[in-house]
């Protein structure tokens, strides 16, 4: 009896090595089909180890229960030419308690671990080098590079016939790699969201609250962003660019939005909201 | 305090019109009008929510259609998309769900605990037609030239304020959903009372039928949940209206807003799943023809799962930085436990037993299968720093229709099939009944598995379009395929109704499947006006099976399920 259990816990754990290589075959599935790659900012890592693990243990969960599922009602079938009733059970008290207690256990299991990395994501970062303030209006994006003092407005997409957007025309922000960022968050009119996607991460713009996203990219490229709360008619055409350059090239950038005029601040004096009735215009606030 | 007195029926007033066949028709349309019979009322609900589940998937076919493609223009304009998928969220759950849990308490509930009717006849039938009004108002937007409602089912404000989205598509909406509301509540005061009070002797609340049981949580959490939705839709109805200041966001109105929303938005999920939850209950012991199993353990597992879901609405409220996250995904997750205790006390109950595989069981276990999975995906977006990035993504949209599509839709054909006979006194056809499962659940996986990997790689949820190099492409023409499928097993549905209402079968006997348990199966099919001729004797929570299976039945020592019985024949 012993022998043959241990037997069978080893012939399981292979098949779970072994499918977990042959899963491995591919790239996309070893970070659990997100759009990343691992050491892209300093959160994802946590993100996705966080993610792979849950899901191998719900997915033993759940293929345990499918097939327990299958297997009570395919062994406990009435077979042809059956007669009479099965025992009319009605409790079996060591049974509900095992599956009541171990779904507890594996549930506070994985709350700790959760409430370990929300912690780390959700923590600010001290000094940070860069702040930049993002202002999601219908339907695009105004960004303030505060300690350069330079903005960039942004436009909606503009759709191309036969599909798509002319990525030339998308707002763009610029963030020096392996710099700590600091990205606070608002809204000129209604509730946005800004999802970097690649960055495994989105927050709400509230108008007349701030929020902040406190990261640091660490390898250049450019990447997707999109607004991921219904805004109004033009929703899906709210989209930026994320390019993480070099330092040199973030001056340059920077540089360039200077000679452009645009220095300043996009402030919140651009805001609709404030024209609501009963509410006091910025002008007369002061 | 009830009105059981029959009233004067309508066919005795004596009418002045010539022909008969004109004045019987007329008559039944006033006898249905005027209905106070509360399996009158429950066939009202039912039809009604039928249709609207039938709209509300027409309009899905054309959201699945527009999103075929990067950069189709199958809806004209992306506002009319954002009216789509708005209505069709708003169908689904408040004229579809809802009503649809209306319709089988109203029908069934008073049966199985032995009563004539509910408690109000009258107020069910006001219940019934406030619902119905509220209901046609809020879909009337369509009818407005701005059309209907755009701001998506969950309204968030500044968006839903009258600056963002003028009109009076948006009006009718909010006045409508709270008439409807109204309606709700009323139905839930009726079915708690009912149940408290119009119970037949020997129906101790231990011995009450697994559906019952959630009828009455679900009812309680419809009365802490609708009232505040009520509240939240007037005061948004009077800041569009009449200029009123409640959701300014310069007052912390849109996050107020979220909090109320949500605060009867996470309920409402448990409203239109326990009911649902309860019809499985009754289908797996009849098919398994064996008591279910963990009886008490379940009935504590509905009411710790009504508890959490009053503690839980702002897991929809990750992503705004303003909730106390752990709190939220601790309780969050806690709901996996109970949830775990039902599927494996539905488990339990095949366990051991003697199974066929009538087209009621085969739903209930397609409805298993698919919320197995709904459950595990919500685990995953209880942890917020797994929800950050999927939060408002295609992957919340396939979880949700893995609960939601999963439990209701699967449930409700489940009971249709189950109860059909007792409601029209014929049998559906079971060979149609497989190949509707069949194409159901085909086409409902095809649709829905693959939106989860379309929101993981970062397709958001309300996109009237995507970009061609985004790649989501080949996945969302399969998701449009399977849509088609899923619409295509409405078919084998409608035509098995038809086919049954003209050719079938009537049946005869109190109990066509022969092992039902609760007291439905013992009266006729359909019932008479007043439920019951005569009652058996109630020393079980399953009077009727102990009636037409006394060898099996409790030893009469034993009472009810109080105590854990293995016996072995």
């Amino acid at each position: 009896m012993r022998h043959t259990l241990r037997r069978s816990l080893k012939s399981a754990s292979v098949l779970i090595v072994l499918s977990l290589v042959l899963a491995g075959c591919t790239q996309q599935s070893m970070l659990g089909w997100l759009p990343t790659e691992r050491g892209l900012t300093n959160q994802v890592d946590r993100v996705i180890d966080l993610w792979v693990v849950s899901w191998v243990v719900l997915l033993v969960v759940g293929v345990i229960t499918w097939l327990l599922i299958l297997w009570a009602a395919i062994v406990y079938r009435r077979r042809r030419g059956q007669t009479g009733m099965p025992a009319q059970l009605r409790y079996n008290m060591p049974i509900e308690t095992f599956y009541t207690v171990v779904p507890l256990i594996l549930v506070l299991g994985f709350f700790a671990f959760t409430a370990r990395d929300q912690v780390v994501i959700e923590s600010p970062l001290e000094n940070p080098d860069v702040s930049i303030e993002v202002y999601g209006k219908r339907w695009a994006w105004d960004f303030n590079y505060l300690n350069e003092n330079v903005y960039a407005a942004g436009i909606q997409a503009q759709e191309i016939p036969g599909g798509g957007v002319d990525t030339a025309l998308l707002p763009k922000l610029y963030l020096p790699v392996n710099k700590k960022v600091e990205i606070i968050i608002e809204s000129r009119d209604v509730i946005h969201s800004f999802w970097v996607i690649d960055f495994l991460y989105k927050k709400d713009m509230i108008p007349a609250r701030t929020n902040y996203w406190y990261f640091i990219p660490q390898q250049e490229g450019v990447f997707r962003g999109k607004c991921a709360e219904l805004c109004g008619e033009y929703h899906s055409l709210m989209l930026f660019e994320v390019h993480v350059v070099s330092e040199q090239e973030y001056t340059k950038q920077i540089q360039a939005l200077r000679s452009a005029g645009q220095v300043g601040r996009l402030g919140p004096e651009l805001n609709v909201n404030q024209n609501l009735p009963g509410t006091t215009p910025a002008s007369e606030r002061e | 305090m009830t009105t059981t007195a029959p009233r004067p029926s309508v066919t005795e007033i004596p009418v002045g019109l010539s022909n008969a066949r004109v004045a019987k028709r007329g008559n039944v349309f006033v006898d249905w009008l005027t209905t106070t019979d509360h399996k009158k009322i429950g066939y009202l609900y039912l039809i009604t929510s039928f249709i609207y589940f039938l709209i509300g998937g027409v309009m899905a076919l054309v959201i699945r259609a527009q999103l075929f493609a990067p950069g189709l223009e199958i809806v004209a304009t992306k506002e009319q998309y954002n009216q789509l998928f708005t209505m069709h969220g708003t169908i689904m759950l408040l004229m579809f769900a809802t009503p649809l849990f209306a319709g089988f308490a109203n029908v069934l509930m008073p049966i199985q605990i032995g009563s004539p009717d509910v408690a109000f006849p009258r107020l069910n039938a006001l219940a019934y037609w406030f619902f119905s009004f509220g209901s046609l108002i809020a879909v009337a937007g369509f009818l407005t030239p701005q059309g209907a409602a755009s701001f998506g089912w969950f309204a968030y404000t500044p968006l839903s304020s009258q600056t963002f989205t003028p009109g009076l598509g948006g009006n009718l909406w909010v006045f409508g959903l709270g008439l409807s509301g109204f309606g709700t509540i009323l139905g839930a005061v009726n079915f708690i009372t009912t149940i408290i009070t119009m119970r037949v002797p020997g129906m101790t609340m231990w011995r009450m039928p697994i559906f019952t049981w959630n009828n009455l949580v679900t009812s309680i959490l419809v009365l802490l949940a609708f009232p505040i939705l009520a509240a939240a839709m007037l005061a948004l109805g009077s800041d569009r209206v009449f200029g009123s200041h409640v959701y300014d966001a310069a007052n912390g109105g849109a996050i107020l807003w979220q909090h109320l929303f949500w605060f009867f938005g996470h309920p409402e999920v448990y409203i239109i799943a326990l009911p649902f939850f309860g019809i499985v209950s009754e289908i797996f012991p009849v098919f398994s023809r064996k008591p279910i199993f963990g009886y008490k353990t379940l009935v504590y597992a509905t009411i710790a799962i009504a508890a959490l879901s009053m503690t839980v609405w702002a897991h929809h409220m990750y992503v705004t930085g303003s909730v106390l996250l752990p709190f939220f995904a601790l309780m969050t997750m806690l709901i996996a436990v109970p949830t775990g205790v039902k599927i494996f006390n539905w488990i339990g109950t095949m366990w051991r037993g003697s199974v066929t595989f009538e087209t009621p069981l085969v739903f209930a276990l397609g409805f298993l299968i698919s919320f197995v999975f709904g459950g595990l995906t919500g685990v995953i977006l209880a942890s917020p720093p797994l929800d950050f990035h999927v939060s408002d993504s295609y992957f919340v949209v396939a979880h949700f229709h893995y609960v939601v599509f999963g439990t209701v839709v699967f449930a409700m054909f489940a009971g249709f099939y189950f109860w059909w006979p007792k409601f029209t006194g014929k049998m559906l056809n079971e060979s149609l009944g497989h190949v509707h499962f069949w194409t159901l659940f085909v086409g409902f996986h095809m649709t829905f598995l693959v939106q989860h990997w379309l929101g993981v790689m970062g397709m958001p949820r309300r996109y009237a379009t995507y970009l061609p190099e985004d790649g989501f492409t080949w996945m969302n023409q399969l998701s449009t395929v399977g849509s088609v499928l899923l619409a295509l097993s409405m078919i084998p549905f409608l035509l098995n109704v038809y086919l049954t209402a003209r050719n079938g079968q009537k049946v005869t006997v109190n109990d066509p499947w022969g092992y039902g348990r609760s007291l439905e199966w013992a009266t006729s099919c359909p019932p008479p006006r007043h439920n019951f001729t005569s009652i058996p004797r109630i020393r079980s929570e399953s009077p009727a099976f102990d009636l037409n299976h006394p060898e099996v039945a409790l030893p009469l020592a034993m009472e009810s399920g109080t105590a854990p019985v293995g016996s072995k024949k």
